[in-house]
């Protein structure tokens, strides 16, 4: 019994020594398995670890580009800033250009004109532009007119006046000042009375205050004053009587012309103005006297725009008084013409209808002028038109007033 | 008397002028306002310029010879400004 009894002693003791060896074998394995988790996680650490330096690299190069794109924009700017001069002053060059034919009742048909007409405009910031006109035109002969139309610079004094300085183009009425450019008036020719010598002010030197005004009961309203040098009076190198109103640098000794224009907004697209001036005009008598004579001027106009209807309308008249050192008899020299067109955006055309009548001590003309305009875009411009002319006294020297004419002419404004 | 008149009314609005410069205020652009100007104003006279014809600095030169030509206030041009150059941001960069 006692030898059974040590036996299992024995075996317990023994069977207890193998699971002891047993478990610390399990153990090391474990420990292994710990091991080689262990290094794949560092495998793991170390591939994630080069992928971490690839990404930083990467953004070391985005970084740099975004510098090099700062520093091209910059060279950008540089050079615009280069190329419009600095932020405050610059220049634009602007204006017309306009070729005409003609086919005179009684003459041959020819190529009648070329005409440009630069503009430049400098600016000062919000406070001051300069703008000149230059047109030259080439004569019969071949040889080119060239005459300063305006050259005028404006201080801008607030948001309602600026004060204009120079030779500017007559502020009253409107055909003048507004729409003779040819690619804005809409008949190749202007109406009797309205171009040079006749009975509407061509331009000014001097000085102007002009603007817009404040709405008052939701209308909008514009003005313009001016004192300028005299207008001369007298036989015109082609034997006509006539005024000339065009901007000179003196005013022969007689006193100032004053005057201005006041217009109103009173429907959408609409303008209607008032137009008068006062002052002498300058004679010089055959002896070389100069005289001075009474020279008053009065004009109403209407432009009217609605729906791709255009109205335009205005009456002008100049008027000479009597001075009896003079042999030439003072008068009015008057003119007015009313317009009508109808754009067609679609197919671009534009026909035009427009009647003036141009008086005179010594003449009476009218005109009836037919056009049909194409638009390739709305500055270039292509014009037809028939003029049908009546001069009632034809008594002007060489007339050709009586003459109808069929014109054509290609503008463009830039 | 017309020369009394004459000679006191420029001067006399000169000075109106002077003293009234801080008028011209800095009221930010309206460019609704400028499409209806534009569309009232521009064409009284000539077809319409596309915004596209000129850059956006010629457009400011141009719309300040316009304020003098149109009789347009300092806050009209700069409204009707403002429209031409938001139709310019919208098709051309210029």
């Amino acid at each position: 019994m006692k030898g059974i009894i040590v036996g299992i002693v024995l075996s317990s003791a023994v069977v207890s020594k193998l699971l002891a060896a047993q478990d610390d074998g399990l153990e090391l394995g474990q420990l292994r398995q710990e091991v080689n988790e262990l290094k794949q996680m560092m495998l793991e650490l170390k591939q994630s670890n080069n992928k971490l330096k690839g990404f930083a690299e990467e953004d070391a190069v985005n970084v740099s580009s975004e510098s090099e794109l700062s520093k091209l924009k910059g060279t950008v700017n540089e050079m615009k800033t280069e190329l419009e001069g600095n932020s405050k002053s610059g220049f634009q060059l602007a204006g017309y250009s306009s070729f005409d034919w003609a086919d005179t009742q009684g003459e041959d048909n020819e190529f009648n004109g070329v005409k440009f007409a630069p503009i430049f405009l400098y600016q000062y910031g919000q406070l001051f532009q300069f703008e000149g006109e230059v047109e030259m035109k080439v004569k019969d002969d071949g040889t080119t007119d060239t005459e300063l139309e305006y050259a005028t610079g404006t201080l801008f004094l607030n948001d309602y006046m600026g004060l204009q300085m120079g030779k500017f183009m007559s502020p009253l009425g409107q055909f003048v000042q507004n729409l003779h450019p040819s690619w804005i008036n809409k008949l190749p020719s202007t109406p009797v009375g309205f171009g040079h010598d006749g009975a509407a002010p061509t331009s000014n030197v001097g000085v102007a205050l002009r603007g817009g005004l404040p709405k008052i009961a939701n209308i909008r309203s514009n003005y313009a004053l001016f004192i300028s040098n005299a207008p001369t009076f007298g036989v015109a190198d082609d034997g006509d009587i006539g005024i000339d109103a065009s901007g000179k640098t003196t005013s022969s000794d007689v006193s100032k012309t004053w005057g201005g224009r006041f217009a109103v907004d009173p429907l959408s697209g609409m303008e209607v103005g008032i137009s008068g001036a006062t002052g002498k005009a300058a004679e010089e008598l055959v002896f070389g006297d100069t005289i001075a004579r009474d020279y008053d001027v009065f004009g109403i106009d209407l432009m009217y725009n609605i729906n791709s209807i255009d109205v335009k309308a205005e009456y002008i008249q100049q008027k000479i008084g009597e001075n009896i050192l003079s042999p030439l008899k003072g008068g009015t020299w008057r003119a007015w013409y009313a317009q009508l067109s109808y754009q067609f955006s679609s197919l671009k055309i534009e026909p035009v209808l427009r009647y003036s009548d141009y008086h005179n001590p010594e003449q009476e003309r009218n005109q009836w002028a037919l056009g049909l305009n194409y638009l390739f875009a709305n500055n270039v411009i292509a014009k037809l038109a028939y003029e049908y002319n009546t001069d009632e006294d034809d008594g002007a020297v060489n007339s050709s007033a009586n003459n109808n004419r069929v014109l054509a002419q290609f503008a463009f404004g830039f | 008397m017309k020369s009394l008149l004459k000679f006191s009314i420029l001067p006399w609005l000169l000075v109106m002028g002077l003293s009234t410069s801080a008028i011209a205020d800095e009221v930010k652009a309206d460019s609704i306002n400028g499409a209806q100007l534009w569309s009232d104003t521009c064409m009284r006279c000539h077809n319409l310029r596309e915004p596209a014809d000129l850059s956006k600095r010629a457009w400011q030169y141009s719309m300040q010879h316009m304020r003098i030509r149109a009789g347009l206030t300092g806050k009209e041009t700069r409204d009707i400004l403002a429209f031409i150059l938001e139709l310019k941001t919208e098709h051309d960069s210029k």
